[in-house]
């Protein structure tokens, strides 16, 4: 066994090279940072103990970062609904679908949040794009997405959920197909209908693929950064600032606040990892039946 | 719809009620499904439909039309030659082509690597640093990208291919996906190649490696789509108009103009870079949704 001992570091070593160096140490630099003032020029630090934290709390942008993620999260869980609600209407097994199906649902899942955010910019516009002009059609005259304070975060969210909705069909006609259909036979057979069937069998037995497509469009949702980057550039004022794009802006757009954007980065990975844990043990629990 | 002559083991048919319990059939009536099926596909994937239509549509029509419509009265390729010479466009592209391809046969190579140990070897410390590794998935991108930025940046990696690749060239998830591929791969295999001699070097190339064609391919089309899209590290780590990638590139070709947007150059910029994932997409497509809808159901 020794011999086997001594190459297998071998095996390992570049990808523990390259993690190490670009994710394990970070965290404890990041960790760091967030501790300290940096001068915008970032060749001087100030140690400020969790100053920029006590800081954070207080200010009133900060929390606005918070309601805008919270908010898109929200938004991006109806989006898990209405993909789950696609997928429980159709239940059909996934090899059954044609090539021509399966090619126009599920291609989002490989359009970058760049292009995404271009897509959605034309069809927002005012002018050449076709909401409004939809809208326009049963008589409803469209806001000026982008530049709206009420509208402008809801327009970012409706971008986020259409690039997730073909994941989240694929995995909810994954977790459909996997349900023995022999219980909806059994409970048509005595008398229960499709409401009731969906209700009692269906929604019970998904509960493990609801639960893990939660969790990730979540973790999806608070980490948005390409379409708003896009769309709005976090505006008009901080309207579709999440806390990714605080960080991005406290970091990198004009002068910048290394040290505070490192204590709202270190909060947001906390809520991350917390959230990703939850699911983890989720999954050991063998979440079933609610 | 009547199965009868269909006996599936355990069906059972009461009266002239159907009962189909073999896996996959679907109880629905079969064409009103596929045309929902068909709608409900049109309605999502329509702001590509819309960005490729446009990307044909000249600019005179896009602008001057009372209302939007889809398709051009006039097509034209005129677009296309707009997006390739306002911008470097061509330059984006081979950019992200080489940042792509490092990225993917380095992640691919080196998970293959650390998941051939993990699977086969017994090591000390082995289960604590698997146990790194499955924690480092959890760590999101945006704790790391400060201090990598600033240590990038001191390396005098700014706006160089080492500076978009190197921070990537690893994948915990990819040595995750390979190590349950080679677990799978019968113990005997390994025991027979050893005693005729073959070194661990060999049959992982040899014989592991080709048995895993089908993981490889799926990993290798994660990797490739990941990197192509991405986004945020790019953005920052590079500032030269020559060093940016397709994604970057049509950032700016779409914020630089904002009195009087070309939105039928834009899409075709669009158009051109998604091309790669779409190309893709339609080759590997039952692979991919496969790899995904496995990802669902082991978690």
């Amino acid at each position: 066994m020794s011999r086997q001992n001594t190459s297998a570091y071998l095996y390992i070593l570049p990808t523990f090279a390259v993690l190490g160096l670009f994710v394990y140490f970070p965290i404890i630099a990041s960790a760091r940072l967030s501790l300290n003032r940096v001068a915008p020029f970032g060749n001087q630090e100030i140690w400020v103990g969790l100053g920029n934290y006590t800081r954070l709390l207080q200010d009133p942008e900060f929390w606005d970062t918070i309601r805008v993620s919270v908010l898109m999260t929200a938004g991006t869980i109806v989006g898990v609904g209405v993909a789950v609600g696609i997928a429980i209407l159709l239940s059909v097994p996934m090899r059954r679908l044609s090539w021509l199906h399966r090619s126009l649902i599920f291609v989002p899942v490989v359009i970058s949040s760049a292009i995404a955010g271009v897509l959605f910019r034309l069809l927002y516009n005012p002018v050449v794009g076709f909401f409004n002009y939809w809208l326009s059609l049963v008589g409803i005259d469209g806001p000026n997405w982008l530049n709206s304070r009420s509208w402008a975060l809801t327009a970012v969210t409706i971008t986020v959920v259409w690039r997730q909705i073909g994941f989240n069909v694929i995995i909810a006609l994954a977790g459909l197909q996997q349900i023995d259909e022999q219980l909806y036979e059994a409970a048509k057979v005595d008398g229960a209908g499709v409401i009731a069937r969906v209700r009692k069998i269906t929604l019970p037995l998904l509960t493990p693929t609801l639960f893990f497509l939660l969790i990730v469009n979540v973790i999806i949702s608070l980490q948005t950064f390409g379409e708003i980057n896009i769309l709005t550039d976090g505006g008009p004022g901080r309207a579709t600032t999440n806390l990714v794009y605080s960080v991005f802006v406290d970091a990198f757009v004009g002068t910048s606040f290394r040290g505070f954007a490192s204590a709202q980065a270190f909060l947001l990975a906390i809520l991350i990892v917390v959230i990703s844990f939850v699911q983890f043990r989720g999954l050991g629990k063998r979440v079933h039946y609610g | 719809m009547s199965v009868v002559g269909e006996s599936v083991d355990g069906a059972v048919v009461v009266g002239e009620r159907e009962i189909v319990s073999k896996p996959g059939r679907s109880l629905v009536r079969e064409w009103p499904v596929q045309v929902i099926l068909l709608v409900i596909g049109f309605v999502i994937s329509l702001p590509i439909i819309i960005a490729v239509l446009m990307s044909f549509t000249p600019l005179r029509e896009i602008v001057g039309r009372a209302n939007p419509q889809f398709f051009p009265d006039q097509w034209t390729f005129e677009n296309y030659r707009t997006a390739w010479t306002a911008t470097p466009f061509f330059r984006f592209m081979i950019n992200s082509a080489i940042q792509t391809g490092v990225i993917t046969i380095f992640q691919v190579v080196f998970s293959i690597l650390a998941a051939y140990a993990f699977a086969m070897f017994s090591f000390r410390g082995k289960g604590f640093l698997f146990g790194l590794l499955i924690a480092s998935l959890m760590i999101p991108f945006e704790l790391t990208f400060i201090p990598n930025f600033i240590m990038v940046s001191n390396l005098g990696w700014a706006n160089t291919y080492q500076g978009l690749t190197v921070p990537f060239l690893a994948s915990a998830f990819g040595v995750f996906m390979f190590r349950q591929f080679f677990m799978s791969v019968p113990r005997d295999l390994y025991e027979a190649a050893k005693i005729d001699g073959a070194s661990d070097w060999f049959y992982l190339w040899r014989i592991m490696v080709p048995l895993s064609k089908g993981a490889v391919a799926a990993f290798g089309i994660f990797s490739f789509l990941g990197a192509w899209n991405q986004f945020l590290w790019p953005l920052i780590i590079t500032n030269e108009e020559s060093m940016r990638t397709a994604q970057i590139g049509i950032r700016f070709f779409l914020i630089n103009q904002e009195r009087a947007t070309d939105w039928g150059a834009i899409m075709a910029g669009s158009a051109i870079v998604m091309v790669p994932t779409l190309l893709a997409f339609l080759v590997a497509q039952k692979q991919l949704v496969k790899g995904i809808a496995a990802s669902g159901l082991k978690g």
